[in-house]
């Protein structure tokens, strides 16, 4: 396969509120746009960690829920067509001879003329439980993310944790599964009060305060053992399923090793959002420079900034200063609105 | 055992996390970033028995790990940033 026709524009590493914005942006000045991302689902911190919060500082809302602004931004982004990966972390960035940049992830590769970087605080991944046996059983019948909750239909699924999405999720398979037991460390759940009133009145087994111990099956999971955190006493559970809803971690990761210059945490950029390797930028909460205020409104004024900088690298024929959205967005009227996603 | 609390200041995100399963543990500054209240993120202040189940629910839930336990006073310690 002729590896041009594959070659994006701007590959942007996150696909966060900034990232999104940045895709919205690249595809206004007619540049061909992917988002990496290494979770399963768009949104970034905003939709990991604080969904159904109230954001007060986005230029022209007053105060706005933040998955609502993630769905705005996807709605804006749609605007264009951009190929969207889930799941994939980029692990190793390369400049190939020709000077487009090889991104290698934990599933694939992927081409790509200049890079944007909008990793945010770096790649969430979802916490694990940490017990030995935990990692044999990755790939089969435990779960950290559920796309489709009906695949838990008329099976004993076990699941992990505490908090508000633990306790909706408990919620949620109580009338599909065949048995849902929510198993969390301590009597109190974090969740909402009237969550955890209607997960009283429901079918589902609170098994509480139980930690887990040990994760039993030769392919996949047949039983956990679970251990009461006061008595210690052990119990047995047979499931088909388990799910773990721990929350979420993110770490900068591999970005470290891709030679950029990094302070405290951030990449170093300048006022064209350029790091010191040509052809990959990075904004939003991952740059820094002097001045800088991590913000969800600093990084989307930084996107124009680093989606224009790429655009006269490609094509330096164009200009930094472009049109006015009104002007492009008349013209653009017939674009097709279509998004190719890819999760993995 | 005795426990000590403090937040790592340098990788807080900001996200919101702690302050509402440790209310009475954490709370944030003006710009958002946690800070441990017993004693203004000194870290040298025992948490009270009653809430070392919320510090740990908040040290769990912390997806940046900034929130740091201890069961010595963090003036005896030097904290790393990770």
């Amino acid at each position: 396969m002729n590896r041009s026709a594959e070659v994006s524009d701007i590959t942007i590493i996150g696909g966060g509120p900034v990232g999104l914005f940045t895709a919205f942006y690249a595809g206004l000045r007619q540049m061909s746009v992917k988002i990496i991302e290494s979770l399963p689902q768009l949104g970034g911190q905003l939709s990991a960690l604080y969904p159904e919060k109230y954001i007060y500082d986005i230029a022209g809302f007053p105060k706005v829920r933040a998955q609502e602004l993630v769905d705005n931004l996807v709605e804006q982004m749609n605007q264009f067509e951009t190929t969207i990966c889930l799941g994939e972390t980029v692990m190793e960035v390369l400049k190939e001879h020709d000077g487009v940049f090889k991104l290698t992830t934990n599933s694939g590769v992927h081409y790509s003329r200049t890079i944007i970087i909008t990793a945010g605080n770096g790649a969430f991944q979802a916490r694990k439980m940490e017990i030995e046996s935990e990692e044999k059983f990755q790939n089969q019948n435990i779960h950290y993310f559920v796309q489709n909750m009906n695949q838990f239909q008329g099976k004993k699924v076990a699941l992990f944790g505490g908090g508000d999405s633990a306790v909706d999720w408990a919620l949620m398979l109580e009338p599909i599964a065949e048995k849902a037991s929510i198993i969390h460390r301590r009597d109190k759940f974090r969740a909402h009060e009237h969550s955890v009133e209607l997960l009283k009145q429901s079918k589902v087994n609170c098994l509480t305060p139980y930690v887990p111990v040990e994760l039993v099956g030769d392919e996949k999971v047949e039983k956990v053992i679970i251990k009461h955190s006061k008595t210690g006493e052990l119990e047995e559970l047979e499931v088909d399923d388990v799910l773990i809803n721990y929350g979420f971690v993110s770490s900068l990761g591999p970005i470290k090793d891709w030679s950029l210059e990094i302070d405290k945490n951030s990449v170093v950029v300048n006022s064209k959002m350029e790091t010191n390797i040509e052809g990959i930028y990075a904004v939003g909460d991952i740059c820094t420079y002097e001045g800088k205020v991590k913000l969800i409104a600093s990084g989307f004024g930084e996107a124009p900034v680093a989606v224009s900088s790429a655009k006269v690298l490609i094509d330096p024929t164009a200009k930094m200063q472009p049109l006015h959205s009104t002007s492009v967005m008349g013209e653009a009227e017939e674009v097709p609105k279509k998004a190719k996603v890819g999760v993995n | 055992m005795a426990q000590y609390t403090m937040v790592e200041r340098s990788t807080c995100i900001a996200c919101g996390a702690c302050n509402p399963v440790a209310p009475e543990l954490f709370d944030y500054t003006a710009d958002g970033f946690a800070f441990a209240l017993l004693d203004d993120n000194e870290g040298v202040t025992e948490v009270p028995e009653d809430l070392i189940e919320d510090l740990e629910d908040a040290f769990e839930g912390c997806p940046t790990n900034s929130i740091k336990m201890a069961d010595t006073p963090f003036s005896c310690q030097k904290i790393k940033a990770s």
